[in-house]
């Protein structure tokens, strides 16, 4: 195997060739070497080579401003005095920098806490449904039993029915449990389920937590994609399939399950709509930024009502301070997003 | 002699063999079942179940007392409701609707084309991907309302200001009166206005999109780019008659994306004044407004899937 250092070194060497035996056929005249079709086609292909890198740049560079964009006018506002929010010799770089809002904000959000919360629920969360939704996708992947196709046409279902018909019902649910769940589940201080974090974990431990059919249909798609001889020979061997499922499917799909559970991740850190309303008086960071507007009001203006623009600062600080711990993971674990979903299946 | 003894011990242990299949594929069946148990049982009790009860709410007048839900029954009355007596419903349906119809092409053109970008070598190809993908991580979360809220209400907020008036129509209005074209201008500057408007909300609404077509993409082999170069083919002919069928199948997957998604968000109209009778306590009709919705969706989804699957190529294995 060749490193990449040499693979970029042959395909130097390969184009210089190539130049080199154009540069040749050129003195001695193109038209006895080539038709006049293929000579008008390598024109063409040479105009476009030159011409396309740089259409491609200012298309890219502008869609990048776009989604940027927000991002950079958090950052602007995030650190500028309210004051200067009307300034309208201000359009970027405010005049002095003031750590004042994200303060405050850190405050009115009791971030410290809140975070710490967010980040527990997800984790478990997340953990949970990772495990059941990969067990659940491997049975739908690799078994043939009566009914499937029928049980897959719910997993389905689980991806097009909107959470918020079965909300209602849920709540009541969780609100009104079989007595000994939920003596056992709260240790016996409550009898219902409501703002406790079981609501997040339960459905996660059964692979029904948020878009969990998504990540059932993903796995399924994943393991279907592996070569059978892999459990082939480990059944040989006399392994039982669970064993089999443990020790040789799950090292092979580690890629995929880090894919999916990064967007497990970001999907319960970005909920608010499920929590909101299991959750009165449990926390979280997504929750906390809706009702930032609300708090900050009630905090800080002493419950006046106030504009937009006045108030703006702080919001925006609050969205920097709910997006940096997701965006420092996006940075990190980058490449896994996007190589991942390629080798995760998804692609067949 | 020996020989044909030997093919029919052969068939014979082919025969037990196969008996002895039949049982292990039965059991490798049951095993089937216990890894799908786990999510069998909690689809019943998390999924199934309040898809019936809200079911069952949406034919009844429903009233919330301590210890659970009163009912009584009656009937269709609160989808006849719905669609005969409530002036926002059936409107912000149709608006809903539309929407869907006139983003979704252009939501799924848009992924198509960033993702053929993206798949090709270029320097900062890594940068460039990372900021596609950025609206994933982003786009779901509550900070979305407060981006799309100061765009909208940009007002004086300095920035936002500035982003609304960089793609200002009157430009456009000034360049064709400079031309000399007077009477188009009106209409021609409302859909540009509309379309650049949109870009904001096209972008940030296709990262999964081009995600899921840049993992289709891949699975083309240079192999046959390299070939249809030698044959002479163009680019377009390549993308038309290459591309196109072999990252058909996850289009499909896409467009169903894109409609489930602008349906589902919590921000829609309908959505909006579903959950608006649900915290006035009026479970009933809003069980009843989102079953109908919800059946429009699959409606929907299942004509567009029809459409689409007979225009899909699938490589035959």
């Amino acid at each position: 195997m060749a490193t990449k250092k040499e693979e970029k070194q042959f395909e130097k060497e390969r184009k210089a060739a190539i130049k080199a035996r154009e540069k040749r056929m050129k003195e001695i005249g193109l038209e006895k070497f080539l038709t006049p079709e293929q000579i008008k086609y390598n024109r063409r292909q040479k105009v476009i080579g030159a011409v396309w890198p740089v259409f491609r740049f200012l298309i890219l560079f502008g869609l990048c401003f776009i989604i940027l964009y927000p991002l950079i006018f958090m950052l602007s506002t995030a650190f500028r005095p309210s004051e200067q929010m009307n300034d309208p010799s201000i359009i970027w770089i405010p005049k002095n920098f003031t750590l004042d809002n994200v303060k405050q904000t850190w405050g009115v959000m009791k971030f410290d806490k809140t975070l710490v919360n967010t980040i527990i629920l997800n984790l478990v969360a997340s953990i949970l449904q990772v495990a059941t939704c990969s067990i659940t996708g491997y049975g739908f992947a690799r078994f043939k039993f009566k009914g499937k196709n029928l049980l897959f046409g719910i997993v389905i279902m689980m991806i097009i029915v909107p959470p918020q018909i079965t909300t209602i019902p849920l709540y009541m649910q969780y609100a009104y449990p079989p007595k000994f769940l939920a003596s056992l589940l709260t240790l016996g201080k409550s009898t219902s389920l409501i703002n406790s974090p079981w609501t997040m974990y339960l459905p996660a431990l059964f692979a029904n937590g948020i878009r969990a059919g998504l990540f059932i249909f993903i796995f399924r798609q994943f393991f279907r994609g592996l070569p059978k001889e892999l459990e082939d020979a480990a059944y040989l061997d006399g392994c039982s399939p669970l064993y089999t499922y443990v020790k040789i499917m799950i090292p092979n799909a580690r890629q995929s399950f880090l894919t999916v559970f990064l967007f497990s991740i970001v999907w319960y850190w970005n909920d608010y709509y499920v929590s909101s309303s299991f959750f009165t008086n449990n926390d979280t960071v997504a929750l906390m930024l809706k009702n930032l507007n609300t708090n900050l009001i009630q905090q800080l203006f002493d419950g006046q009502s106030v504009s937009v623009r006045q108030i703006i600062v702080w919001l925006e600080a609050g969205c920097l301070l709910s997006i940096t711990p997701i965006l420092i993971m996006y940075v990190f674990l980058q490449r896994y997003f996007v190589e991942g979903i390629e080798k995760s299946g998804l692609a067949n | 002699m020996s020989d044909s003894k030997k093919t029919a011990s052969v068939n014979t242990g082919a025969k037990a063999e196969k008996k002895h299949r039949l049982s292990y594929e039965k059991r490798k069946g049951l095993y089937g079942y216990g890894f799908i148990a786990l999510w069998a049982l909690g689809t019943i009790y998390f999924f199934l179940m309040p898809l019936v009860v809200s079911l069952i709410y949406s034919f009844n007048e429903t009233k919330v007392q301590p210890g659970g839900m009163e009912m009584k029954y009656i009937g269709f009355k609160n989808y006849v409701n719905a669609f005969r007596k409530d002036q926002d419903y059936s409107l912000a349906l149709v608006d809903m609707l539309k929407n869907t119809a006139l983003r979704t092409p252009l939501i799924i053109i848009f992924s198509i084309f960033i993702a053929l970008v993206l798949n090709q070598k270029f320097k900062g190809r890594t940068f460039a991907r990372a900021v596609f993908f950025l609206p994933v991580i982003i786009a779901t979360g509550p900070v979305m309302d407060i981006i799309n809220g100061n765009m909208s209400t940009g007002g004086y907020s300095g920035g936002s200001e500035q982003f609304s008036t960089m793609f200002e129509a009157n430009l456009v209005d000034q360049l064709l009166n400079f031309l000399g074209i007077y009477n188009i201008s009106d209409r021609l500057s409302s859909i540009i206005n509309s379309l650049t408007t949109d870009i904001f909300n096209l972008v940030w609404n296709s990262g999964i999109q081009i995600l899921l077509i840049l993992a289709a993409l891949q699975g083309i082999s240079p192999a046959s780019k390299e070939a249809a170069q030698m044959e002479g083919a163009t680019s377009w002919e390549f993308f038309w008659k290459i591309t196109l069928p072999t990252i058909s199948p996850m289009i499909l997957a896409s467009v169903v994306y894109t409609v489930v998604d602008s349906f589902v968000d919590p921000a829609n109209k309908v959505m909006t004044i579903v959950l608006n009778k649900s915290t006035n306590w009026d479970h009933g009709y809003s069980a009843a407004m989102a079953w109908a919705y919800f059946l429009i969706i699959g409606v929907c989804l299942a004509i567009i899937v029809a459409i689409l699957n007979k225009v899909i190529y699938y490589e035959v294995e």
